[in-house]
């Protein structure tokens, strides 16, 4: 302390202008990255295959999305080596993480991203997705499913192949929530405290929409917004007890909550050790969603990468992903192969839905631009009560 | 190089090092956010404009959520001291040969992560878990459930800084002079008496030093809302981290983050101005 006070008063304007030395340094070096991008949609780039596929390959994925087996299998048909990171949790968060490089032209080193329908056009109007060539994927050209070939985002798939496809509709605790079979009967005041709903924008005030009888493609930015206050005066009331994302999982099982807004593959792999638990399609319908795989700007070895995509296309390999992980699978031919190894999973409306069981279902309905920016902030101004 | 001269530079190589860790991971990273701060336009495109209605705008949409982590942090660092004060008290003066054992008790938690001991309590607080029973039972659960209300939140905040708590008032009381108890019992004063004349005073140092330790931290946390929290319970940290990656709105994020800085300063230097310096700072400041 003494020697603080005893300091010449040349010292600290010494600091100060090392300090700023220093500052100015890295401010030079770190210039020009940011997160600025130019405006404007900008022309996407196009993959060039080069020859066999080898070398390393990264991928990112959502955790529990695939078979032990499957990674194996491609490295050793193809002797690419491949890293499979488990690191996407959300699809907004993840974007905003990799934001920052993909403006810069890099992918953190990752070939293959797996992420929502609506990432798509928003990816792509900002340059951060390639063109695939679609002569390294005739597997995919051969057994895409036919409903998912021309979603409107997308219309020729030329960035995005899905990954798996599901439905977004309410798990109940059957034993304690047996009434419960739409979204309206969330708001039962009977289940107060006992109701939790996804975080996902685009998923719950759709459903909470169909309860109010508007169609989401349809909706306009007052339905948003009048579904959202429906949504805000249910947390306000305490009858939502809480926005979830996978957590609402360890809600179900440990009593916290008896009626959620949930995915359907979770509750296939939850009744194994919850058999009280199932997943309702909602009297309303459900949401139908996919998530696609996408080979983003500066990613290493599009060639091993579009390799990838390729082989997860043949029935054979997506038959053992399918059985893991219970979505709704995207590719043609897999419910004849399952139908022999296990019957029973192969007639699981959950797994294989027949066109009549999601006859009421609606896709992520549009949201861009002004819209989106204000629904986004009513809704989480609702999630930050 | 003559004595006068070493003399002069050898304060700024003992400096050094601080120094450049302070400019590479403090000044840098807020000239960054400073900057974002004041861009206009949406990810992508953003572009710097000074525009301060991020500021303005950031603030009074989520005034409430401002309030509430002063809230919740305040009542977390009032409790923790309530709590935390006997305990290092016992320490320093009545433990005997259990101190280090004790000592080494209030620093256990932190040989496992912060967020694993969070969840934990979400375990341990759920709906029908024994603990809810009993808290139902004696009336403190009005809404029927514990977790996902406030009080959870305020819980989990006061569980996990107890330990920055309890420390510095060890440390402080743990160096005073037992004299100078002894004198003031010679001098015929009673065992409050010499608490509060002796004892008290002497130990501010801790429990400023303490109370500062978890308020700054507790008020700018959103891992406790997040998981012990319900839908009306989020604080400012959870707004920063949801508009940042779920909105995507960067600008907004950082203005919070400075407002929520700014606050943070006020608040502590009335409160070092009311608890005086010297009590922060020791003897030396005197």
């Amino acid at each position: 302390m003494s020697s603080m006070r005893t300091r010449k008063p040349g010292g600290s304007l010494a600091v100060l202008a090392l300090l700023v030395a220093a500052l100015s340094l890295l401010v030079a070096a770190c210039g020009g990255g940011g997160i600025e991008g130019g405006g404007g949609e900008k022309e996407a780039e196009q993959i060039k295959l080069e020859g066999k596929p080898s070398g390393e390959l990264t991928i990112s994925n959502w955790p529990l999305y695939i078979d032990k087996g499957t990674v194996p299998a491609f490295e050793q048909a193809t002797g690419v080596t491949v890293d499979y990171k488990e690191d996407i949790n959300a699809n907004e968060s993840f974007f905003n993480k990799m934001q920052p490089l993909l403006a810069r032209g890099e992918s953190g080193g990752r070939s293959i991203f797996v992420l929502a329908d609506y990432m798509v056009p928003k990816m792509r109007q900002l340059g951060y997705l390639q063109k695939f060539d679609k002569s390294g994927l005739p597997e995919v050209e051969k057994n895409l499913v036919a409903n998912l070939r021309n979603p409107p985002f997308d219309p020729n798939r030329e960035f995005s192949v899905p990954w798996q496809s599901g439905m977004t509709g309410v798990i109940v605790n059957t034993k304690k929530a047996p009434d419960v079979r739409s979204v309206c009967d969330l708001f039962d005041p009977k289940y107060k405290g006992k109701v939790d709903f996804l975080e996902e924008v685009r998923e719950t005030v759709p459903l909470v929409m169909k309860c109010e009888g508007v169609d989401p493609a349809k909706a306009t930015e007052a339905d948003w917004m009048k579904a959202i206050e429906k949504i805000k005066g249910a947390a306000e009331s305490g009858q939502i007890r809480n926005f979830t994302g996978n957590s609402y999982i360890q809600d179900l099982t440990s009593g916290n909550a008896v009626a959620v807004i949930g995915w359907s593959g979770d509750a296939v792999q939850l009744q194994v050790e919850s058999p009280e638990l199932e997943w309702r399609m909602p009297t309303e319908g459900c949401m139908l969603w996919s998530e696609n795989m996408l080979i983003p700007v500066g990613a290493p070895n599009p060639t091993a990468a579009e390799a990838w995509i390729n082989f997860v296309y043949k029935p054979a390999v997506q038959a053992d992903i399918a059985e893991f992980v219970n979505y709704v699978t995207p590719v043609e031919g897999v419910k004849e192969i399952l139908a022999k190894r296990d019957p029973k999973l192969a007639e699981n409306q959950l797994i294989f839905p027949s066109a009549s069981f999601t006859k009421k279902c609606s896709p992520t309905p549009p949201l861009e631009g002004e819209e989106e920016l204000n629904v986004i902030k009513a809704f989480d101004a609702v999630l930050n009560g | 190089m003559t004595t006068a001269l070493r003399r002069r530079i050898v304060p700024y190589f003992l400096l050094g090092p601080g120094t450049i860790w302070l400019v590479v991971f403090f000044v840098v990273p807020l000239y960054f956010m400073g900057k974002l701060s004041l861009e206009s336009g949406s990810v992508g495109n953003l572009e710097f404009s000074w525009n301060w209605s991020n500021y303005s705008e950031a603030l009074s949409a989520y005034d409430t959520q401002f309030v509430r982590s002063f809230l919740y942090g305040g009542a977390a660092t009032l409790l923790a001291l309530l709590i935390a004060y006997p305990l290092a008290y016992a320490i320093a003066f009545k433990a005997g040969r259990w101190r280090n054992l004790m000592l080494f008790a209030v620093v256990a938690p932190f040989l496992t992560t912060y967020l694993i001991r969070t969840i934990a309590w979400e375990t341990i607080l759920s709906d029908e878990s024994p603990v809810t029973e009993v808290l139902k039972a004696i009336g403190l659960a009005p809404s029927g459930h514990v977790l996902a209300t406030g009080g959870a939140v305020i819980a989990g905040l006061t569980y996990n800084f107890l330990p920055f708590m309890v420390l510095p008032i060890y440390a402080s009381l743990e160096r005073i002079d037992v004299r100078l108890i002894e004198a003031a019992k010679d001098l015929y004063a009673s065992a409050t008496q010499s608490f509060l004349r002796v004892t008290l005073p002497l130990s501010m140092p801790g429990v400023v030093a303490g109370t500062l330790l978890t308020f700054i931290p507790a008020v700018g946390d959103y891992v406790n809302a997040q998981f012990l929290g319900g839908a009306g319970n989020r604080m400012i940290g959870n707004v920063i981290q949801s508009l940042y990656l779920s909105q995507s709105d960067y600008p907004s994020a950082a203005a919070l983050s400075f407002v929520l800085m700014a606050l943070i300063m006020i608040a502590v230097v009335i409160y070092i101005r009311f608890a005086g310096s010297e009590a922060l700072m020791g003897e030396e400041a005197r």
